[in-house]
């Protein structure tokens, strides 16, 4: 099920003595021939890092079949016989071709600024998978010059050393961990259905409660049901909810939305981001805009779905990356083709949602 | 962190390393010390021992195992009292691994970690671009030349030795740290350390990012660059 493409016909085939030669062979080929010299990688702490994982940033199903059925050392040699064949896109890969078209205009606009997007590979993967994952990025022409194999031990404490500001895992556990350690991260699974999404534009979509806010409503509306929810979040309209683990994610794109519009490009801005909530307009939702309001952030859609299915609206809106706190909502988004990832914060995940409940809020 | 003085020789058999005493003992706070039966441990201490940790599981595997570590110390212009106090330190300490600990660093003591230096293995006439824009100047880059020829004794024999152990519980760790290079470099230095004989476990490039953050995660004890350790966490080299 897994498509693996074959090298195309432009690639000269590597062989294990070859080293020097095909490489140089396959960076000439594969970088811009318009571009001169590659630009530099900006310094961590003024980039927006997004770290990614390989299983995650590409397809390797295949792969960890091999690992979890035959072991580690099956598991190299295939992956070292198989060197000079690319992995096929994962489920992160058009969110990171849609960071680095943000990337190319902000350059053009602000040359001298390191405020970009700078996407590093962590993965526990070994060193030995190294030589395929460099020539698969250069295969895809990924801006991606940074990179952690660590070899079987925990990816996390590199994640402070590149001051990560967002973590994409195929493992709940390390997605976990980063959440504990502060750095907003979320867990992504393959589907077999993806919609096309925009080459041209960056679009980031965001549920609130458990994600942008606190756990503390749903907390309510687990405890005492839809009524005591309500009436709750009326009483509380004017008290700002406390913040979840991706508010500050949202804060860093709006950041880079200012810098966009200071030269004018407001209207055809290449981020836009999306509030898409179970929340309703007219009652609960208030309290999550003032909220934002507060925090002076804000979405460019909020949309209020009222316990509404948010399958429908993620096809219309085809984020390119959708952050839900519930595994319902994640699989119903796949389901439609829309790209969702998990983050598995609060109350939710003691108590995951039954199917025939309702989920109006 | 890494041990700054140390001198490798290629021998036929064991691997030898040379350690000045003052880096294996702390001499310093002697004076302070109150206790009399050794030394206070020094900076490479707990390296030494993640050295025997390997050199027991080598044996362990291959009683009559030739590649070893071998560990000799330089003592040169130290009294006579230092040089019993020395032998006495070294006795009492042989006692395994576990018990001993660098309190300052928490080194693992079970596993060496070797980094090699992706800049210097990776390194070819094509890379010279990208290394100015980093402002290494001619000289730094006929350091680079002779760098990438001295390390690859070393990286054969470890090579070797790596390959006495399996991929997993290995008390020998090796990496690749390349810090200015890009990732085609780092991929070059894979492959060319795979030519050796050496297959590393984990493998770091970071493009012009900060070092210090990224080692002080991996720990290393042994951190070949050729010398060009003084050049790290500076994106121009003064």
């Amino acid at each position: 099920m897994k498509g693996q493409d074959p090298m195309p016909n432009t690639c000269p085939p590597a062989s294990n003595g070859d080293s020097k030669a095909s490489w140089e062979d396959s960076k000439d080929i594969h970088e811009n021939t318009g571009a001169t010299k590659k630009p530099k990688s900006p310094k961590p702490e003024n980039a927006v890092t997004i770290a990614v994982s390989s299983r995650v940033l590409f397809r390797t199903e295949k792969e960890q079949m091999v690992f979890e059925q035959q072991g580690i050392e099956e598991y190299l040699r295939y992956q070292v016989e198989h060197e000079n064949e690319p992995f096929a896109p994962g489920p992160a890969f058009p969110f990171v071709k849609a960071l680095e078209t943000v990337n190319t205009q902000l350059r053009e606009l602000y040359p001298e600024s390191e405020e970009l997007f700078d996407i590093v590979l962590v993965t526990y993967n070994h060193a030995h998978v190294g030589v395929r994952l460099i020539n698969t990025i250069n295969y895809h022409n990924l801006f991606i010059e940074r990179f952690c194999m660590t070899g079987g031990t925990s990816p996390i404490g590199y994640l402070k050393a590149w001051h990560t500001n967002l973590y994409l895992s195929a493992d709940t556990e390390k997605v976990q961990e980063a959440l504990a350690e502060g750095i907003a991260a979320a867990t992504m699974f393959m589907s077999d259905k993806q919609i096309e999404v925009s080459e041209t534009q960056l679009r980031v979509a965001f549920d609130g409660d458990a994600v942008l806010f606190s756990d503390e409503s749903e907390r309510i509306f687990k405890a005492h049901g839809l009524d005591k929810f309500f009436e709750h979040e009326r009483e509380n309209e004017n008290t700002l909810l406390d913040h979840g683990p991706l508010k500050s994610f949202l804060e860093l794109l709006g950041k880079l939305q200012k810098k966009f519009y200071a030269k004018g490009h407001r209207l055809d801005c290449p981020i836009r981001t999306y509030l898409v909530t179970a929340r309703s307009a007219a009652s609960s939702g208030i309290r999550a805009l003032k909220t934002l309001r507060a925090w002076g952030l804000e979405t460019d859609e909020a949309l209020f779905l009222a316990g509404a299915p948010k399958g429908p609206m993620l096809e219309k809106i085809r984020p390119h990356i959708y952050f839900d706190d519930q595994m319902f909502h994640v699989e119903g988004a796949a389901e439609m083709g829309a790209i969702a990832a998990h983050v598995p914060y609060g109350i939710a995940q003691k108590y995951p949602h039954k199917k025939n409940t309702k989920t109006s809020k | 962190m890494a041990v700054s003085h140390l001198f490798v020789q290629n021998c036929a058999g064991p691997l030898m390393i040379a350690l000045q005493y003052n880096d294996l003992f702390d001499l310093l706070s002697i004076s302070t010390s109150t206790n009399t039966d050794a030394l206070p441990k020094g900076r490479a201490f707990t390296f030494i021992k993640a050295v025997q940790t390997v050199n027991e599981r080598l044996v362990d595997q291959n009683k009559t195992e030739s590649l070893l570590f071998e560990v000799i110390l330089i003592a040169k212009e130290c009294s006579e009292e230092i040089k019993m106090k020395i032998v006495e330190s070294v006795k009492h300490y042989g006692i395994p691994a576990a018990l001993l600990y660098d309190q300052a660093d928490h080194h693992v003591l079970n596993q060496l970690k070797v980094i090699f230096s992706g800049d210097v293995i990776g390194f070819s006439e094509d890379s010279l671009d990208s290394l100015s824009d980093f402002g290494f100047g001619e000289t730094q880059i006929e350091t680079f030349k002779a760098a990438k020829i001295c390390v690859k004794e070393f990286a054969v024999l470890i090579g070797q030795m790596r390959r006495r152990f399996g991929h997993e519980n290995s008390p020998l760790c090796t990496c690749v740290l390349s810090v200015w290079g890009s990732r085609n470099i780092c991929a070059t230095a894979l492959k060319t350390l795979r030519e050796w004989g050496l297959d590393v476990d984990e493998v770091y490039c970071l493009a012009g990012a900060p070092c210090s953050p990224i080692l002080a995660v991996v720990k290393p004890h042994i951190l070949w660059d050729g010398g060009l350790h003084n050049m790290r966490d500076s994106s121009a080299p003064s």
